[in-house]
Parts: C-alpha cells; structure tokens; sequence
C-alpha cells in the first residue's frame, strides 16, 4: 500500500464523519484541527474509522504528535507495516 | 510570559460560563448539614452531587475512630512512606483491605487518582502495550501517559473488540495490560465483568479493574461487581477508592501477584506523594468494617436508586443505564444543560452536571448520585425538581 494509496483512503473515511464537507479540498497537507476543525472526539471518531478500515490498532500516544491527513497516513502505514 | 494555548482555551471555557451566570465547576457548600443536606448560596439543598454512597461521612463511629488517631498520632505524617516512613496504621490497613477482597495483600495509596496512576505506571512501561476502554476515567489516562506504554483504546464494554485487538498484538496479548471499570462514573453503567475476564484468560493478559462506583453498593459483602459477578479470581488487581462509599479520602490496590510486594517502590504516585494522615486511616479502617456489615444500607441505596430511577423515567427522562446507584439523566447541547443544572440547584438539589467531551456520545449529562442516607422524600423532592423544568416536556422525552 503506497503513502498516497492511504492519504487517498483516510481523505475517504473523513468525509463519513458527520457534517464534513466533500473530499474535494482535504489533501495531504490539511490540518485535522486546524482546518478540519475536528475537535478531540471526532478525531477519536476518525481514529475508530481508520482502525476498523485498516484492521489496526492506533496507540492513543502516538496521535499526539499527528497534526495533517499526510502524518496520519504515514503513522497508519507504519502500524500497517508491522502488522504485515 | 507568552501566551499559554492550553490556558487561553479554559480561559474561554470559563469566560462562557460567566456570560451566562452559571458556574457548577466552582460550586461552594458554604455548610455541610448531614450526609445528604448542605448549605449553598443560603439554600438548604439536597445533595446528589457526591459519591457518599453509604452516607458514612458522618457515622458517630468513624468520627470517633479519626478523633482518637488525631489525638494519639497527631495530625499528619509529613512525608512519604518510603522516604519518611509508614506509620503501623497504614500497614494494617492494607492488611484489612487483602482480607476484605480474600487477596494476598494490598497499597494504599493517597488518592484514587494516585491508585490509578500507581499502579497502571508501575506494571506498564515504554515498548509494554495497556488496553483500556474507551470511556475510561481520566486517572486511568493519566496513568497510561504516566507510563510511557503504548495505549490502545476499545470500545467501551465490549469484550469482542478487546479480543480483536488482542489478536492484533500477536505474542506481545500475554504481556499486555487490561484495564477497566466495574461501574462508569459518568452513566453508570456496568461492565460485563465476566465476558472480560474470559478474554483475558484466553491471552493469558494482566487485568486491572476500577471499583471505585461499586466497592460498598454492588455485593453480598460491598466488594463490588467483582463480587456480584463472581469474577473476583480472575481479576488480577482491583483498584478502589476511600473517597466514595468509605467517606473519606485515598485508594488501594489489592492483589495475589508475587509482584505486590515490589510494586510499590516502582510506583512514583506511591514514592514521590506524602502518606495519609492518621485520622484519614483510622476512619477508613473503621468504615470499611462498616462498609462489610452494610447489607441494610446496600438495601436502602437500592430501594433509593431504584426510587430515583423510576421517578425520573415516569417523567419522561432519557437515562444513561438501568438502577444504580449514579443515575445519569441524557441532558442534550450544553447550554441548555447548563441551565438546567441551575434550575435544580436553585430549586434546592444540587446534581453534577457534565458536558462534552468529558461525557460519552457527545451529549450533556445530569448526574445523580444516590445514598443509602436519601430519605424517601428526599427522592422524590429531587424528581419533583427535575419535573419542574419547563423544556422537560419538549425536549427531553
């Protein structure tokens, strides 16, 4: 699974968060808070989202330092990794 | 100094709440009257805001087991146990906390809180995985951070996703620590004990379970859930709280693991806090002794519990779990939770209320808790009070 594969699959599962606008504007580089505007429950929501897609477990520790969609596919891509 | 985010962010949280008028999260009792009753803003007010499940903070025994220690030991120890050294008394505490539980032995430590912390930072550490879930006390988060483990998040009460998750870990599943409460502070709501036990069994993991909503209401003996369900043997550790049904303040961890004897001086809320003062350990003592005879009051907080919970529903209130002893009224946005809150309190009950994200599902709660001290009547002048919000017809149905 390629970085961009992942973006394009975490960009997927934001839009199913209620009230989230169409994927057409999030790219990499969007920030999860910041422009998002995902405050700290929907985030968790997001991360039950990817979990299940993804069929991994994201350590609660390692999200604090994920600021952008293109840091939290490269955290998911790491986990997938060691999971394979 | 420069600007501090995290401040500014409260500071805004707190700046919204004088706009309105309301401020719970500083509430002063100017006097406590019993148990149950206390002053505030000039009100006699009913109190289901506490923990004071069995009513104890003002048993005539208690009292005098704390006035006793004052008078003989003096008023604090003035350092920590392992540096400045235990007192007899908090020795035999933990030996009555070991046979009350049927466990090898047991910590106290000075907070709940710090039990928490203690113990999850002492059997976990960096590269060691902690299993927790989701709806877990922020001193079971504190402890995991405390800890430097990875922590992994399941859905709250649910065994099947555990096990997922376990698999997940491979090898690593027996290494790993679960951690869970009995009842949730917020709902109240239990946890299938057994189902989770099962699970452990099955990754050969370490379970931790917090009792501190059901030591003293749940069980023959007041040992809790873990009694209730008969799950007692297969929980690794069970954490509490002197601060709820014991009426005082602490918490302890009870246990048959060899490790018992050294986790203490690997627990840095146990080496780096300052020990219980003696009168604090002698009420405990004589409360927990209380606590184990307490099958009447255990009946009264059911009857109350059961009382309050019918009384609210009649009314039409969405609540958070079936009867126990927090009953959690679903109180939608915040703001018009708020104003409900101060509605009862100004109509003589005082309640918690608690507002996202500190709540489950993104919804506002009203927390009762009920004690085996509420007099009938004082049940029913609680729902009275909730009966005469005006949008409980409309909005809360």
């Amino acid at each position: 699974m390629t970085h961009q594969n992942i973006v394009a699959q975490v960009i997927e599962l934001i839009t199913q968060l209620p009230d989230m606008r169409s994927p057409a504007h999030i790219t990499e580089k969007t920030g999860l808070t910041g422009d998002l505007g995902l405050d700290s429950l929907k985030v968790m929501d997001l991360v039950v989202l990817v979990e299940d897609h993804f069929d991994i477990s994201v350590p609660v520790n390692e999200l604090a330092d994920i600021k952008t969609v293109g840091e939290f596919a490269t955290l998911i891509g790491k986990i997938v990794d060691k999971h394979a | 100094m420069k600007e501090n985010a995290r401040l500014l962010a409260v500071q805004a949280v707190r700046q919204e709440l004088a706009t309105l008028g309301i401020d719970p999260f500083g509430i002063q009792i100017d006097e406590i009257l019993s148990p149950t009753e206390g002053l505030i803003q000039g009100r006699q007010t009913i109190l289901a805001g506490t923990n004071n499940y069995l009513g104890l903070t003002f048993d005539p025994d208690c009292i005098a087991a704390a006035r006793d220690a004052l008078q003989s030991s003096g008023t604090g120890t003035t350092g920590s146990r392992m540096a400045n050294g235990s007192y007899a008394a908090h020795r035999e505490l933990e030996l009555d906390l070991a046979r009350f539980y049927g466990k090898r032995d047991a910590i106290v430590f000075s907070t709940g809180y710090q039990a928490n912390l203690g113990m999850i930072s002492a059997l976990a550490g960096p590269g060691d995985t902690v299993l927790i879930d989701a709806d877990s006390h922020a001193s079971i988060y504190d402890g995991c951070n405390l800890s430097g483990a990875n922590t992994i998040r399941f859905r709250h009460n649910d065994p099947e996703d555990l096990a997922k998750r376990m698999r997940r870990l491979g090898d690593e599943a027996a290494n790993a620590v679960v951690v869970i409460e009995g009842v949730y502070s917020m709902l109240g709501d239990r946890a299938p004990l057994r189902e989770f036990v099962d699970v452990k069994n099955q990754f050969g993991a370490t379970l931790l379970v917090d009792e501190a909503h059901s030591m003293g209401v749940l069980g023959e003996k007041g040992q809790g859930l873990c009694e209730e369900t008969g799950t007692l043997d297969g929980i690794d550790y069970v954490v509490g709280t002197f601060s709820k049904s014991l009426g005082n303040t602490g918490g302890f961890c009870v246990g048959d693991a060899e490790e018992m004897d050294v986790l203490r001086y690997a627990s840095r809320p146990y080496v780096f806090t300052a020990s219980l003062p003696p009168a604090t350990i002698a009420a405990t003592r004589m409360a927990l002794r209380k606590l184990e005879a307490a099958q009447d009051l255990r009946q009264r907080i059911r009857e109350n519990s059961a009382r309050l919970h019918a009384g609210l529903s009649a009314l039409g209130f969405r609540l958070g779990a079936p009867a126990n002893a927090v009953v959690a009224v679903l109180a939608g946005e915040k703001i018009e939770a708020l104003r409900f809150w101060h509605h009862l309190l100004k109509h003589g009950v005082y309640v918690n209320v608690m507002v996202p994200p500190a709540t489950p599902g993104n919804e506002s709660l009203l927390r009762c808790s009920v004690s085996a001290a509420h007099t009938p009547e004082q049940i029913d002048a609680i729902c009275a009070a909730f009966a005469s919000w005006p949008g409980h017809n409309a909005g809360h149905q």
